[in-house]
């Protein structure tokens, strides 16, 4: 009988051990979008990349898997006597698939020194667009700067010293040490390639992170295409050179239109928005009008085409060494070292749901962690091995969080240690999602820790007890 | 306090594992040279405790513990280190208590297994340790294997904590009534 006791307590025991370990982990994380959480399937995913660059121009080519491309960004569509966008940006993946894919390049040369070190957590800043606690559109409109000087309405990426306290958005510095900072170079370039509002036209963006993150000087490859005021599209198809006035809803929902199709609206291409036109139900017209774009802003391109085929996009930019644009692009020497970080979008997934890099060093022709290869000529051979990379998840981790005393690494932030030192990047994905649920993993975990002494005791009681007996 | 964390938990590493293995020598041998190393066991535990303890308490001003609890890998290892220390004082209270019993018949197999999953705490704890001075080791490939990353924190869901907390007390009160 006692025997049977104590096997019973032993049993007892073990079955909690064992169930414990089953069950771990479960009950707290989970996608909330109430709260901007929507945590991805895959945690991470590769990127291969090669580089080379002839006396006048550097090229890029990135290559990397998806099950499938999207192409497709937000439209207007034609329901109920009305024009009803569809594909915003969102947290997670866009419901019905409209949401393009993307490629993003960050490249310093050495004058934001921190970027070499923490890559693209260094301008994840305080209350960022679509984190939980994001700061809210009316706060950003109100900003004196951000706000009413350069209209902002949300707070975007940034770089620590634009801000007096790297943990208030806030706190922009004075305008005056901002320009000296742009001066000295204190940004970072940023390529953008996208897969509809940059690639139909063989283009990419070009923009910049200073105080915010801005298109460069110039325009952009892309423009709005609604009439707030009429609440109506600006444009429609040109009829005359394409043949019709708009997109059919179900040919994009049941994504019929690939590459050779029409599916964006150029500029060259479009006419003007005609209210009186029979507009049918499921009409669609994209938000979106393609342009070339001028000036510092038009300065990367589409080196051929960017296609996606057998589960892979195959994308190559190009853009002049030095672009004449000191305030807005890095300049690429010859010999000249830099750091870059990549990230990509996809599967419709939009703002801060993309899948980043840690930092590398790029050489032109010299020693580093990845090499520009010079050739002489009008296009690069490629005949160089792909540089593979490893994209993560990055959460809701900030700089103004790894720098914070709940930051175990802090110290070592502010000694310099190489984020790539102390982290890999499945682990920093698994970090960034526990950020996410910070408190209620951590009301949780000490709970466990309780429940498990408490295990222990009356387990320490039972034996004593049920083991004097037998004996 | 890292370097003298780091340092101070050799002695209940080395004590505690030491002391597992006499428990398994004195298992399955009822010899002159089980029988004498058994007589250290209750030493050994007890030694293993203190330091464990000094060690423990030392590791809680290795950082705040605003980023300790923050940090998935400083969660899990407090986690474990916790329980490492309570299950080793109740092997040092079982064996002290118990004196000779504990090698009687089944109760041998008990101690058998006490002995194993102490080892087994002691193993996970030292390797969320070195995870957090960056050097990990093989073992948290087996984690993931067995079903736990460990990048993760290892923590309950409600229903399961509200089963713990059953079980303790239906323990407890086994005990009690045994006596």
């Amino acid at each position: 009988m006692n025997r049977t006791i104590l096997g019973t307590a032993v049993a007892l025991f073990v079955a909690m051990l064992l169930l414990s370990w089953v069950f771990h982990g479960t009950g707290v994380v989970r996608n909330d979008v109430e709260r901007n959480i929507y945590i991805p399937e895959m945690l991470t995913m590769p990127l291969q990349v090669k580089a080379a660059y002839n006396g006048e121009q550097i090229f890029f080519r990135y290559r990397w898997p998806t099950e499938r491309p999207s192409i497709y960004h937000d439209v207007m569509v034609y329901r109920g006597g009305k024009w009803e966008r569809i594909g915003a940006s969102v947290a997670g993946p866009q419901p019905q698939g409209i949401y393009e894919d993307r490629v993003t390049m960050l490249v310093d040369d050495g004058r934001v020194p921190e970027f070499e070190k923490y890559g693209g957590y260094l301008p994840v800043g305080d209350r960022m667009r679509f984190f939980t606690e994001e700061a809210k559109k009316e706060e950003v409109q109100a900003h004196p700067y951000l706000g009413q000087k350069k209209q902002q309405t949300e707070v975007s990426k940034h770089l620590p010293q634009t801000r007096s306290n790297i943990a208030d958005w806030t706190s922009v510095v004075p305008e005056e040490q901002l320009a000296a900072q742009r001066q000295a170079g204190y940004f970072l370039d940023l390529w953008h390639w996208r897969a509809h509002r940059s690639n139909p036209i063989d283009r990419s963006d070009d923009q910049v992170i200073a105080e915010a993150r801005y298109g460069d000087a110039g325009e952009g490859p892309f423009f709005d295409n609604w009439d707030p005021e009429n609440q109506q599209p600006k444009f429609q198809f040109d009829p005359s050179k394409v043949g019709i006035v708009a997109l059919r809803w179900e040919d994009l929902e049941q994504r019929r239109l690939g590459f050779d199709d029409l599916y964006y609206l150029r500029e060259d291409q479009a006419a003007a928005f005609d209210p009186n036109h029979g507009w049918k139900e499921g009409d669609t017209l994209p938000r979106r009008v393609l342009h070339p774009g001028e000036g510092s802003r038009a300065d990367i391109a589409v080196h051929g085409k960017a296609r996606w085929q057998d589960g892979y996009w195959d994308v190559t930019l190009v853009r002049a060494l030095d672009t004449g644009h000191p305030q807005d692009d890095k300049a690429f020497m010859d010999n000249g070292f830099y750091t870059v970080a990549f990230a990509v979008h996809r599967n419709a997934f939009g703002s801060r749901w993309h899948y980043v890099s840690f930092p590398y060093r790029l050489g032109l022709n010299r020693e580093a962690d990845f090499q520009a290869v010079r050739f002489e000529g009008e296009a690069p051979a490629w005949g160089q091995d792909w540089y593979t990379v490893t994209l993560f998840y990055p959460g809701q981790v900030s700089w103004p969080s790894l720098n914070s005393e709940r930051h175990a690494g802090a110290a070592n932030v502010r000694q310099g240690v190489p984020l790539k030192f102390r982290h890999s990047e499945i682990q920093l994905a698994h970090y960034g999602i526990e950020a996410e649920f910070a408190d209620a993993i951590r009301r949780q975990w000490l709970y466990t820790l309780v429940g498990g002494l408490l295990l222990i005791a009356g387990f320490g009681v039972a034996i004593n007890s049920l083991m004097k007996k037998r004996s | 306090m890292g370097a003298y964390h780091a340092m101070l938990v050799h002695f209940p590493l080395a004590l505690w594992t030491t002391a597992a293995l006499v428990i398994v020598i004195r298992a399955f041998s009822d010899g002159p040279f089980a029988r004498a190393a058994d007589k250290v066991l209750a030493p050994l535990l007890l030694l293993g405790g203190i330091l464990g303890l000094l060690a423990y308490v030392v590791g809680l001003f290795v950082w705040p513990f605003a980023a300790l609890s923050a940090s998935p890998l400083g969660r899990n290892h407090m986690l474990l280190g916790t329980w490492t220390l309570a299950y080793w004082w109740l092997l040092w209270i079982t064996r002290a208590h118990l004196g000779e019993m504990v090698w009687e018949g089944f109760n041998c197999w008990i101690m058998l297994g006490l002995a194993g999953l102490g080892a087994g705490l002691l193993t996970v704890t030292g390797t969320l340790g070195g995870h957090l001075v960056s050097s990990p080791t093989a073992v948290s490939q087996i984690l993931r294997l067995l079903g736990w990353e460990v990048y993760t924190t290892f923590y309950l869901p409600n229903f399961m904590l509200v089963l713990l907390v059953l079980a303790a007390i239906v323990l407890a009160v086994m005990g009690y009534r045994a006596r």
